[in-house]
């Protein structure tokens, strides 16, 4: 197998036929301590140095050193988690409240802050209540593992986040694939649920690709079926719709989804979770929604800086314009380059280079040898033939860090696919 | 070991796992979508059927087959080069 290390991935060692639970399988070990395995791991896990601004510093594996670098690759797609207003907020918070809330939330670990954020998140998205979790997973698996039961039908999209299927694969019920963004195939997954409880899952904007839910036409099948709908918001709330409140209002269908999940790690800056819906459920997920019910509650700085971000992101669409300017712009460079984008319709821009691992990774530590900071995403992340890399771009982007970031990728990648 | 005797591991792997399949009644030329499985149970079925014919088939190169029957050939191609 050594010589053929590259064509493993981590998708060929799900199942483990060690004897011993706590030793990892034997050809895993070989795997992964293959000189290019290790040269290709070494690309993951390294530690910034500052805040995920544009600009930042990174303790780089090329070389066990610090470097400035241009950073593409976080989610702080609006620059909130430094805005000085957000950090003045959590700190304040921070003095008054400290920093965890010592409690699950049923118990004590209810602040005035949670309710009173939860209650704008609602009011943002035009639903009744809000359930807030400390992490956007914990959100989607407390959500659908809540709503749930065995002898239920959930039918996704095929290209939605593992923390859909997880949350599907702990409540039991059966799941269904749709063939992504493609109501016919949806229509026909419908077809076979006549009579159960469904749920039918997409994302806003999907995370590896950038392109956005075909909400019109997903809706009206789900309309006809009469499937409840869940939308996974998290790369495009605070920056769609004319209001910033995702892709349902950019297609003015938020009246019609069922229940509505956000991230607050991306656009928002920080970290945790929040699905908003009609009152009654969520109160009943409180009593049935694990990772809210037997979790501590967010950290109440955290909660202060979300709630300061969320009125920074909204009282004017300053950050948003920013944000979408700079997506112009890019993208604009980037086709000049005749690269291949796939769909992607957001801020998400995958720069697809095709099959080969070994180049992905060779591109890799070019790129970031020249000093932009961008991460390749390899399978089984994304198919083995659309192997790439993705930009998150963020409104912080200047003129200039674009210019340099377009001339590298021009360089290693554009001139490299070419070679 | 025969391509036959390749088809009759899957199709049991794929009867295994799921409540309304017989496996005598899986065509080889469908794909295992046609029966209903969804990307979990592939992986399931694939690496059952892998650990039964002791071969390992990187992920990688599976993904663009199309039926139960090109499976069988690729599984074949390692059962008789003797993979581990
Ligand atoms: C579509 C989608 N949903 C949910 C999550 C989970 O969010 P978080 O990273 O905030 O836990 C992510 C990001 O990882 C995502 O891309």
């Amino acid at each position: 197998m050594a010589d053929k290390a590259l064509s493993f991935s981590l998708a060929d060692f799900f199942f483990n036929d060690s004897p011993d639970v706590l030793t990892p399988p034997s050809d895993f070990q070989s795997w992964f301590e293959h000189p290019k395995i290790r040269s290709a791991m070494g690309l993951f896990g390294q530690q910034l140095l500052a805040a995920p601004r544009a600009g930042t510093e990174v303790l780089s594996s090329l070389d066990g050193k610090r470097h400035k670098v241009i950073n593409m690759t976080s989610y702080n797609y609006l620059g909130l988690s430094t805005h000085p207003e957000v950090i003045q907020a959590a700190k304040e918070a921070l003095d008054l409240y400290g920093l965890g809330a010592s409690g699950a939330p049923l118990l004590s670990g209810t602040f005035d802050l949670h309710v009173e954020f939860a209650r704008r998140l609602a009011q943002f998205k035009e639903k009744e209540d809000c359930l807030l979790f400390s992490s956007g997973l914990g959100g989607n698996v407390g959500a659908i593992q809540g709503l749930l039961r065995k002898g239920d039908i959930f039918v996704l999209d095929e290209k939605c986040h593992k923390s859909l299927i997880d949350g599907g694969t702990l409540s039991g019920a059966k799941m269904l694939f749709f063939s992504h963004n493609d109501p016919a195939s949806l229509e026909q997954m419908l077809e076979k649920c006549k009579g159960k409880r469904v749920l039918v899952a997409f994302e806003g904007v999907y995370s590896m690709d950038g392109d956005l839910a075909r909400l019109p036409e997903i809706m009206k099948v789900c309309a006809h079926y009469k499937a409840a709908t869940y939308i996974d918001e998290a790369h495009s709330t605070l920056m769609f719709g004319r209001n910033g409140r995702g892709v349902a209002e950019h297609f003015g269908l938020e009246h019609e989804i069922g229940m509505s999940f956000g991230t607050l790690s991306k656009s928002f800056g920080g970290v945790g979770g929040f699905v908003c819906s009609n009152a009654r459920i969520i109160a009943y997920l409180k009593g049935y929604s694990s990772p809210w019910n037997f979790s501590c509650a967010p950290s109440p700085p955290v909660v202060a800086g979300m709630m300061k971000a969320l009125e920074v992101a909204t009282r004017d669409s300053t950050l948003r314009d920013a944000l979408w300017k700079n997506v112009a712009y890019l993208k604009k460079g980037l086709l000049d380059l005749k690269l291949d984008l796939g769909r992607s319709e957001s801020q998400v821009i995958p720069i697809i280079i095709g099959s080969s691992g070994e180049k992905l990774i060779q591109f890799a530590y070019e790129i970031q040898r020249r000093g932009l900071f961008l991460q390749p995403v390899d399978f089984p992340a994304v198919p083995a033939d659309a192997r790439r890399f993705r930009i998150s771009v963020s409104s912080q982007f200047t003129q200039e860090q674009m210019d340099t970031a377009l001339t590298i990728i021009e360089d290693v990648i554009a001139k490299g696919l070419r070679a | 070991m025969t391509k036959e005797a390749v088809i009759e591991v899957i199709k049991k792997n794929i009867a295994a796992n799921s409540d309304d399949i017989d496996a005598a009644g899986i065509d080889p030329q469908k794909s295992m979508k046609d029966y209903g499985a969804n990307s979990l149970d592939m992986i399931e079925v694939v690496s059952t059927s892998m650990r039964e014919l002791k071969i390992k088939v990187p992920r990688s190169e599976l993904t663009d087959l199309n039926n139960i029957d090109q499976l069988a050939d690729k599984f074949l191609e390692y059962v008789n080069k003797g993979n581990g």
